[in-house]
């Protein structure tokens, strides 16, 4: 029999993901999302959707009910700065998931966490049993929201934790819409000092597929989830301009001066960066996934460079429909601001 | 995340109560309370004074059942004992310890709160009523080598001691009235995990060696590891003797100041943080005298500043003795000063405290 799957913040850039494969898989979907979802290209009989929000315990007992599987995709993310949103959103939020789920008898719960929870780590790869050190916001709300399932799982709820690195494919938007905007004109990209930071990033449908193999397992775990061919910052990038042929050139920028200028900038709302872009696009972080691989026979078909080039072949397919209201921060591009200047550097 | 309690050797004590009611539940104390109490109560009724605070509590175990609302609303300690029966045990550890708008809080919520939830406390019949009490009714020590005992006179630290003098008196009378059998915990400056992101503070100056050590250091304070003063509360639940009794809680004795910074920096080195700077930050005694003095006159306009509170204080012994609670609780603290900041840290790093 077809499984029920409550995906929280289906209809946002993973969960909407995560939700078609669930349907090509064969599942029962169910959304719970503040917005409500695209239609659905194949198994629409099979999707539904559940206007409400994370906040809302009772909202999200109701949503659960005959429910097998909840996977929990909702988060503030990193653009949206606002600490109290992280925290109500990411941690009470997922604290209320886990509440219901409980209360409600279902069987697998997949959490999806992040990689900020690591912030920079002393040294790669980064494996499940390194400890979290994250160094903002974002991180510490996503590293209180993996304690909440550490303590759901003691009191007998099966849990299971997936830590993606930064996440790319059709559709994303977000920070990465400034990057695919240069490369489009042809103006040059930027990365921090020589670039040579080994930079994991990871497809939505490797992701995807990590989770609902994730979903299969029985009893609590952890995965970190990457790709498994990757290279430098200036490596991706190198492979994005090549393939745009725009004239696009990856440059380099004074590492210290220019995370000065990031902050500065985004602290007086004149560019589009939170706290964990300038902290860690210049810095290495990557997953060993053997275990994912190992115990889910889990295989990324995507490389960060192919990632990265379907991405940007996405943004420029649907660039000027882009201004669409009611998306989430990464699935609507952001503004420029000053930033535009740079775009405009021979 | 609790230490094991040892047995009470041969102290008398009565069965816990299946149901047990926690205010403060989601503070500092609350949380490693609940989390004692979780595993090993029929029901465990929680308040906490905000929605986002509820699942995560709720989540430790199904015992937990998470009542939101304020302290001092009847109607929220209505809900709070709504179908907990006769016979429960109350926890009340809901208080204001650094006010963030003015001194009207410490009243308003040490002592309208504690008021209120023993009023709810009697009417449904609770067993005992365990009060979360604190030094600071009793001021200052008169000299480093003084310590006090359950016979030591009332003389309240300006707003926090007054309001918690006061609440110690509501609960006494309560006690002598028949309403509810009470007990109350007198707990020192404590430390342990669940501390709150304000403290992290704490560490990071002492790591850095911008603490300010008053004087010579040579005063004392008594301090309590979270673990040990959750003992210490459900031996005063169930313990024969304690009811109308107030006993002092801490760990086994006072350090003197100079040794809890010292004993801070080699714990944070222990757990991979280096330390820099002056093992001391040298501070004269008549600077905590003036910070004592505009913290009084602050007080005295309704105004609270914490870092002047916090200096002031810093210039005296405040030390308890613990011989009656190990005599008529049972009590017998297991951590140490180095054991427990140990744990404090490590939980610190795990929640993405930057130290």
């Amino acid at each position: 029999m077809a499984r029920t799957v409550l995906i929280t913040g289906g209809s946002g850039y993973f969960g909407s993901i995560l939700a078609e494969r669930a349907l090509a898989a064969g599942d029962r979907v169910r959304i719970f999302d503040l917005n409500p979802p695209q239609p659905a290209a194949e198994g629409a009989d099979r999707q539904e959707y559940v206007a409400g929000d994370v906040r809302d315990l009772a909202a999200l007992r109701d949503a659960t009910e005959g429910v097998d599987v909840v996977l929990n995709n909702v988060a503030q993310v990193p653009l949206a700065k606002d600490r109290d949103l992280f925290w109500s959103v990411n941690v009470a939020g997922t604290a209320n998931v886990l509440v219901a789920a409980r209360d409600r008898g279902v069987a697998k719960v997949v959490h999806t966490s992040s990689s900020a929870i690591f912030g920079v780590p002393e040294s790669n790869p980064v494996t499940e049993d390194t400890p979290g050190r994250p160094l903002e916001a974002y991180g510490r709300a996503k590293l209180e929201s993996e304690h909440l399932c550490h303590d759901a799982a003691a009191g007998g709820l099966d849990v299971t934790i997936v830590r993606p690195r930064t996440i790319l494919g059709h559709g994303r938007l977000g920070i990465i819409a400034v990057l695919f905007e240069f490369v489009a004109e042809g103006a040059p990209v930027y990365v921090l000092g020589r670039g040579e930071n080994r930079y994991q990033f990871v497809h939505a449908n490797d992701l995807a597929d990590a989770v609902l193999r994730a979903s299969g397992r029985d009893k609590p775990s952890v995965y970190n989830i990457g790709a498994t061919r990757f290279g430098t910052m200036r490596e991706t990038l190198g492979a994005l301009v090549d393939h745009a042929g725009t004239g696009s050139r990856v440059r380099s920028l004074p590492a210290v001066p220019a995370r000065i200028g990031m902050k500065a900038l985004a602290t007086v709302g004149l560019a589009p960066f939170a706290p964990y872009h300038w902290l860690l696009y210049a810095e290495s972080l990557w997953f060993d996934t053997s275990k994912a691989q190992d115990e889910l026979g889990w295989q990324p078909q995507h490389s960060n460079a192919s990632a990265v080039i379907e991405s940007y072949e996405w943004f420029l397919a649907h660039r000027s429909a882009l201004e669409r209201e009611g998306a989430s921060h990464h699935q609507s591009p952001v503004r420029l601001g000053l930033l535009k200047v740079l775009k405009r550097l021979p | 995340m609790t230490d094991s309690i040892p047995d009470p050797a041969g102290v008398p004590t009565g069965p816990a109560a299946a149901t047990v009611v926690v205010t403060g539940a989601s503070g500092w104390l609350g949380q490693n309370l609940v989390r004692a109490l979780a595993a090993e109560r029929e029901r465990v009724r929680c308040l906490v004074p905000s929605d986002d605070q509820a699942s995560p509590l709720a989540l430790i175990s199904p015992t937990v059942e998470v009542v939101v609302g304020d302290v001092r609303d009847p109607a929220t300690a209505d809900r709070l004992f709504d179908g907990v029966g006769a016979e429960a045990a109350v926890f009340h550890a809901a208080a204001v310890i650094h006010p963030t708008r003015s001194t009207r809080e410490f009243f308003d919520v040490n002592v309208g709160g504690t008021q209120n939830v023993l009023d709810r406390a009697r009417r449904s019949g609770a067993a005992r009523f365990v009060h979360v009490s604190s030094n600071s009714p009793f001021g200052v020590n008169a000299s480093p080598d003084e310590v006090f005992t359950e016979d030591s006179p009332y003389a309240p630290y300006l707003g926090y001691g007054l309001s918690k003098y006061e609440a110690e008196q509501l609960v006494q009378r309560a006690h002598d009235r028949g309403d509810v059998p009470t007990v109350m915990v007198r707990a020192p400056w404590f430390y342990g995990p669940y501390q709150p992101s304000r403290l992290s503070q704490f560490f990071r100056t002492i790591r850095r060696g911008r603490f300010p050590l008053v004087g010579d250091g040579t005063q004392r304070r008594s301090m309590a590891y979270t673990g040990n003063l959750v003992q210490g509360l459900l031996r005063a639940e169930v313990a024969d003797k304690a009811p109308g009794n107030a006993y002092w809680v801490a760990d086994a004795r006072p350090y003197e100041l100079r040794e809890v910074l010292a004993t801070v920096r080699r714990a944070l080195a222990a757990e991979g943080l280096p330390t820099s700077g002056p093992e001391t930050l040298r501070l004269p005694r008549a600077a905590a005298r003036l910070a004592e003095q505009l913290d009084r006159l602050a007080q005295a306009r309704g105004r609270y500043l914490q870092p002047l509170h916090v200096l002031g204080e810093l210039n005296h012994t405040i030390a308890c003795d613990v011989s009656r609670a190990r005599a008529e609780l049972g009590y017998e603290p297991t951590v140490e000063l180095e054991e427990g900041m140990r744990a404090s840290i490590r939980w610190c790093l795990d929640h993405g405290e930057q130290l």
